[in-house]
């Protein structure tokens, strides 16, 4: 407990974040949704091709990161991602649900996923901590 | 080659009945002396050979009028004869008999070269007849003038050969002598091997025509350049004139065996016999008849099409469409029944010199043929069948998978965004303005109203409430309505048809409609409805670009939907020409 508290403090504060969907109205409102919630929105893009070209550019925390995305599928780019140097972490979201993508989530290189009405900041914390991780620590 | 006429036969017939006469008479009493020993069988034989030839030449010209070989055997048959002139004692009997003494032997080299058909037809085939015939008249004639041959007046056996006898003079072969025996050999050889090489690359059942010409060609052609070689192989006297009388054996019969080959077809009608027994012992197999056929045939890859009428169409005994074009080593035979074509033989093309025999086998197996073209115009239906119902589970798990990604893509993207308004305001309550908050709300409202529209224009994609609540009258003219080209609806009875019909109908007008404003780009589309006769004929018209794909998915499902209920669909859509939709269908 105190080993996790401890680590979670190491992070840094407010996890700089890039919302990659192809949805305008979803970014423009994810944004405002984790912004209230204290997180930082670096920035956003709209396809894969944009999310790499994002996370070379502004080199993020985090990637929340649509599974449907006009050119690549997010897994694709989820791999991309993780090939890149000080790779970020990738959460996914999709309007589905988890149970739609079967095992695929557990099978890719993203730390989880989050349905898209689940969105908050809280539940993109819980996710960044990794399943088994103690919720407290996101106070 | 023209049939032969009964009075011409019967002419040639006696012409060469005369020539033989003639023939005996002038080595009898042309006034040289024949060794009385030689005199009978000389006579016999070659009579024989000459009347052979006629005889049998004159069969073949007539059982088959489409091969010049007939022709030429009896040409032959009198050259043989001709050259008896030289028997007569006198000088002009000299000249005529030295010119004429080998022409036998260059229509020997031309019927060998282009049987059984007796028509030269390539070069290396011209090249051989030519110079078969430059070596026998032309080049005696040359000898004559140019050496001057003499004849031994009154005495010993009449000259040139005409006797087979031991050259009782010693041989001393000039060097021209040698040069000309050295060409006839080389003209023999090259003969010897084109036959080979025609036998050789024969098809099955071209070599039943060609076998019994051929092996007695051989043999005779063989014993001509032994015996013209046999001083180079100092082979003794005697072992030549023995080859020069068995030659001339084998020219007796020879004939015989080119008749053989001719006439193959027509002594294999037993064989017609037989296949029509073995159709009938049960009920035809699709690959039974085929193996019939071509056993009866000696062909074994004659291959067997179908013809369906109503698809205009060659299908193979399984029912599976099949191409049927000339090709240069195939020929193709159509077999009628009662004056339809039911059916194409596709085979050697060897079998078209035998016209009588593939008749004589369409006119037996046309039952069994008539029968398992049937059976084939069922299986290939089936296979119709099979492939409609699979595209039609095809397009309807297509449908499914586009209402998924339509719900996926529309109505829940909206509906997940007002979620996210609606949590992002309750977080907001008591922090932000009445202002902020209410654009929030107005925003989540707007994505709700077009999450509304969208899940309306869903629901009317998968069923148009309209269509069975007012039928298809209204229904066109709310299609006609939403559509983004000026759509006009012409004329539509004011009656119900059944479900199927009016549905059918109103997916034929919608799936048009859509590929007017995606694909064809029209500025004006017409939509008519009509029933006459118990059908409903439904016609969608627009001023497009034209060359609609009618093997796209699109078109190809409306033609399966429509065929389920018996009807048709035909489109018609030339490049930069507008596309027109017809569907009719049975509304009785």
């Amino acid at each position: 407990m105190v080993g996790a508290v401890r680590r979670c403090q190491a992070r840094p504060v407010t996890p700089r974040v890039v919302i990659v969907d192809d949805h305008a109205p979803f970014r423009s409102l994810a944004r405002r949704l984790l912004v209230a919630g204290g997180l930082s929105v670096v920035g956003e893009a709209a396809d894969g091709a944009g999310a790499l070209a994002a996370v070379r550019a502004l080199a993020p925390d985090v990637v929340l990161l649509d599974v449907q995305l006009p050119d690549l599928d997010g897994f694709a780019v989820a791999e991309l991602l993780a090939g890149e140097p000080d790779a970020p972490v990738v959460v996914l979201v999709s309007s589905r649900a988890l149970l739609d993508y079967g095992s695929r989530v557990a099978a890719s290189t993203a730390r989880g996923f989050i349905a898209k009405a689940d969105l908050s900041s809280e539940t993109l914390l819980h996710v960044i901590r990794g399943p088994g991780r103690p919720v407290p620590c996101s106070g | 080659m023209q049939r032969l006429r009964r009075r011409t036969r019967a002419t040639l017939a006696a012409a060469g009945a005369a020539a033989g006469v003639a023939a005996a008479g002038a080595l009898v009493w042309g006034g040289y002396r024949v060794p009385a020993d030689l005199l009978a069988p000389t006579l016999v034989l070659d009579l024989a050979v000459g009347w052979s030839f006629i005889g049998v030449g004159l069969v073949a010209w007539t059982r088959r009028p489409d091969s010049r070989t007939g022709l030429l055997m009896v040409v032959l048959g009198f050259a043989w004869f001709a050259r008896f002139a030289v028997a007569v004692d006198t000088r002009t009997g000299f000249v005529v008999g030295v010119l004429v003494g080998s022409v036998h032997l260059s229509v020997l080299v031309h019927l060998l070269v282009t049987f059984p058909g007796g028509r030269v037809q390539d070069r290396g085939q011209r090249v051989l007849v030519t110079v078969g015939y430059l070596l026998s008249a032309p080049l005696d004639a040359v000898f004559l003038v140019v050496f001057g041959a003499q004849r031994q007046l009154g005495e010993g056996p009449p000259p040139n050969g005409l006797v087979i006898a031991p050259s009782n003079g010693e041989f001393d072969p000039s060097g021209v002598d040698l040069a000309v025996q050295g060409v006839v050999v080389v003209l023999f050889v090259s003969l010897l091997a084109t036959v080979f090489t025609r036998w050789r690359s024969a098809g099955p059942a071209q070599r039943r025509g060609l076998t019994p010409g051929a092996l007695g060609a051989a043999l005779i052609v063989v014993t001509i350049l032994v015996e013209r070689t046999a001083v180079l192989l100092l082979i003794p006297p005697a072992v030549g004139v023995a080859l020069a009388w068995s030659a001339e054996v084998v020219l007796v019969v020879w004939p015989l065996a080119l008749l053989l080959g001719l006439l193959r077809s027509q002594l294999d009608r037993s064989a017609v016999s037989r296949l029509i027994v073995e159709l009938g012992a049960g009920l035809p197999v699709p690959e039974r008849l085929r193996s019939a056929l071509a056993a009866t045939l000696h062909d074994p890859s004659l291959e067997l099409a179908y013809w369906l009428p109503e698809r205009r169409t060659f299908v193979d005994p399984a029912g599976a469409p099949v191409r049927v074009a000339p090709a240069r080593d195939r020929a193709l035979t159509y077999l009628e029944r009662d004056g339809r074509q039911i059916a194409v033989l596709v085979h050697d093309p060897a079998l078209a010199g035998e016209p009588e025999l593939v008749a004589a086998v369409a006119a037996g197996a046309g039952l069994a043929v008539e029968n398992d073209r049937l059976h084939a115009e069922v299986r290939s239906r089936l296979r119709e069948v099979q492939a409609s119902r699979a595209r039609i589970v095809e397009a309807a798990d297509g449908a499914r998978r586009r209402v998924e990604r339509d719900l996926h893509d529309g109505a829940q993207q909206r509906l997940v965004t007002v979620a996210l308004a609606l949590r992002l305001a309750r977080t907001q309550v008591g922090t932000a303005s009445s202002a902020e908050l209410a654009a929030l709300l107005d925003e989540a409202g707007a994505e709700l109203a077009g999450a509304l529209d969208e899940l309306r224009e869903l629901a009317r994609g998968i069923h148009p409430v309209l269509l069975t609540d007012a039928g298809l009258g209204p229904a066109l003219e709310s299609l006609a309505e939403r559509c983004p080209v000026p759509a006009v609806v012409a004329a539509v009875p004011a009656r119900r048809w059944a479900e199927a019909v009016e549905q059918t109908c109103y997916f034929v007008v919608s799936e048009a409609l859509a590929n007017a404003v995606k694909h064809a780009g029209a500025a004006q589309v017409v939509v008519e409805v009509r029933e006459t006769a118990g059908r409903l004929r439904v016609e969608v018209g627009d001023d497009g670009a034209g060359g609609a794909d009618v093997s796209g998915s699109g078109l190809r499902g409306l033609a399966d939907r429509v065929a389920t209920l018996g009807g048709e669909l035909t489109v018609h859509s030339p490049r930069s020409g507008g596309t027109r939709v017809i569907a009719t269908v049975p509304c009785a």
